[in-house]
């Protein structure tokens, strides 16, 4: 799995910040499902050449935002979708990451069906892969 | 509580009316990977040398693992790895032979098999003498020796100097390795910010012999910061923000390089000081090392002017 998770230092981005947006994105898109088994922090280091205290404050990282579940002695997993904290507050941060990218859109000089039809198109490429995921399994 | 594994106290060193390391006060804990950072003759060879006892200090001591490091016993010795900045090796011996030279220090726990493995990994012939090897290859033999005893403490002084991208990754790979056995501990000076902020999770910063930082790397991280301040007209004369390192100011404009105040606290100084918006730059490890070791005042080398 360490494969596909690019680690890019002297980016003003902490690595264990890097590596928890790139397992969340793949969450999103269901390259990694419910239920699978992310590698031992051990192993993750080692295949990023990163620290593996980095390692493992990716992974709490995730488990704060609820995308993952560490079972003692057993290892790392992604939690089901139904059992994601998802309250008030984080949807408001969301909205307000939002706000920010209609903003950009707009100063962009777009209009709203502009920006529409962007957001349909992105979000189909996450909904897409899901789905496609489903059918192979 | 964790063990600390290497422990400064006063460390000092004067070459004739030169201070190379001035009061250096350290302690590492064991189970890190630690980045020694500075600039060039900001003295972390020195330091290095004076911790492994192989100079005398002028003032203060140190310890390596728990034993003064003027009077290092054999048995210490033997738990401790040192990479010397340039992988000076005896260029007559061929690796098979220095391999065997090597292991005579350390008789009960050098791991042949991984050694040649290793040797083997680097496509290295173990009858081709070290003077007949790139820098390339002798820093891998380098490598290879200096994590076959398997070191509790393993010390390297700047040892991706020189190398390409690939065999500095090498060694990277081989100082997290180490870390992942229990209790090692791995200190490793470098230019390459990029490398430490990699593997390190504590960095150790000095600047003309001084000691300037000693944390978690995380904590380094979030300390340094930039900040941009727009005014609608010329920024306040003083400038008494808390943490404030440098303060650069253009007509309408403050870049202010803070360490330490939360987010929070630069908001509020922005608010109270007429600021009509600001901006919290995420500077990067090699930024942030620039800003934190400039000295007061410091301009660019070249100031680019609007004509």
């Amino acid at each position: 799995m360490g494969l596909w998770i690019q680690i890019s230092s002297g980016s003003g981005k902490p690595i264990y910040v890097q590596v928890a947006e790139q397992i969340s994105e793949a969450i999103a898109k269901g390259e990694l499902a419910s239920g699978d088994k992310l590698p031992a922090v051990r192993k993750l280091a080692a295949e990023l050449v990163i620290n593996p205290n980095t390692a493992a404050r990716a992974y709490s990282r995730l488990e704060q935002a609820g995308l993952v579940t560490t079972k003692t002695g057993s290892g790392t997993y992604v939690s089901d979708p139904k059992l994601r904290r998802s309250d008030a507050a984080d949807i408001n941060i969301l909205t307000e990451r939002m706000d920010t990218i209609i903003t950009r859109g707009l100063n962009l000089g777009l209009e709203g069906q502009d920006l529409t039809a962007i957001f349909k198109g992105r979000l189909a490429k996450f909904v897409n892969k899901k789905a496609e995921r489903r059918k192979n399994d | 509580m964790t063990e600390t594994v290497l422990e400064t106290e006063g460390l000092t060193k004067y070459y004739g009316s030169t201070l190379a390391v001035d009061h250096l006060v350290l302690k590492i804990p064991q189970g890190c990977i630690c980045g020694f950072v500075g600039r060039n003759g900001a003295g972390k060879t020195t330091a290095i040398k004076l911790m492994l006892g192989l100079l005398r200090p002028t003032a203060g001591s140190s310890r390596l693992l728990g034993c003064d490091s003027a009077a290092l016993t054999p048995a210490i010795r033997q738990r401790i790895g040192y990479v010397t900045e340039g992988h000076r090796l005896f260029r007559w011996m061929s690796i098979a032979e220095l391999e065997k030279f090597q292991r005579s220090f350390f008789p009960k726990q050098w791991d042949h098999k991984f050694f040649a493995d290793m040797i083997e990994y680097f496509n290295l012939p173990k009858k081709r003498k070290i003077k007949h090897l790139s820098i390339g290859e002798r820093a891998q033999v380098s490598l290879a020796l200096a994590l076959a005893p398997n070191p509790e403490l393993l010390i390297m002084d700047d040892p991706t100097l020189g190398l390409d991208a690939a065999i500095r990754r090498q060694f990277l790979e081989g100082m997290i390795e180490l870390i992942m056995r229990e209790g090692r501990t791995v200190l490793f000076s470098s230019h390459i910010l990029g490398d430490v902020e990699r593997v390190s999770d504590r960095i150790v910063v000095i600047d003309k012999g001084v000691l300037r930082a000693n944390c978690s790397l995380e904590e380094f991280r979030t300390a340094v910061k930039k900040v941009i301040l727009s005014f609608a007209d010329s920024p306040p004369d003083d400038v008494d923000i808390e943490g404030l390192l440098h303060c650069r100011r253009s007509e309408k404009e403050l870049e202010l390089i803070l360490v330490g105040p939360a987010d929070e606290h630069i908001a509020q100084w922005a608010q109270s000081n007429g600021a009509q918006k600001y901006r919290i730059v995420k500077m990067n490890l090699e930024d942030q090392f620039i800003e934190y070791t400039a000295p007061p005042n410091h301009r660019r080398l070249f100031q680019w002017e609007e004509k």
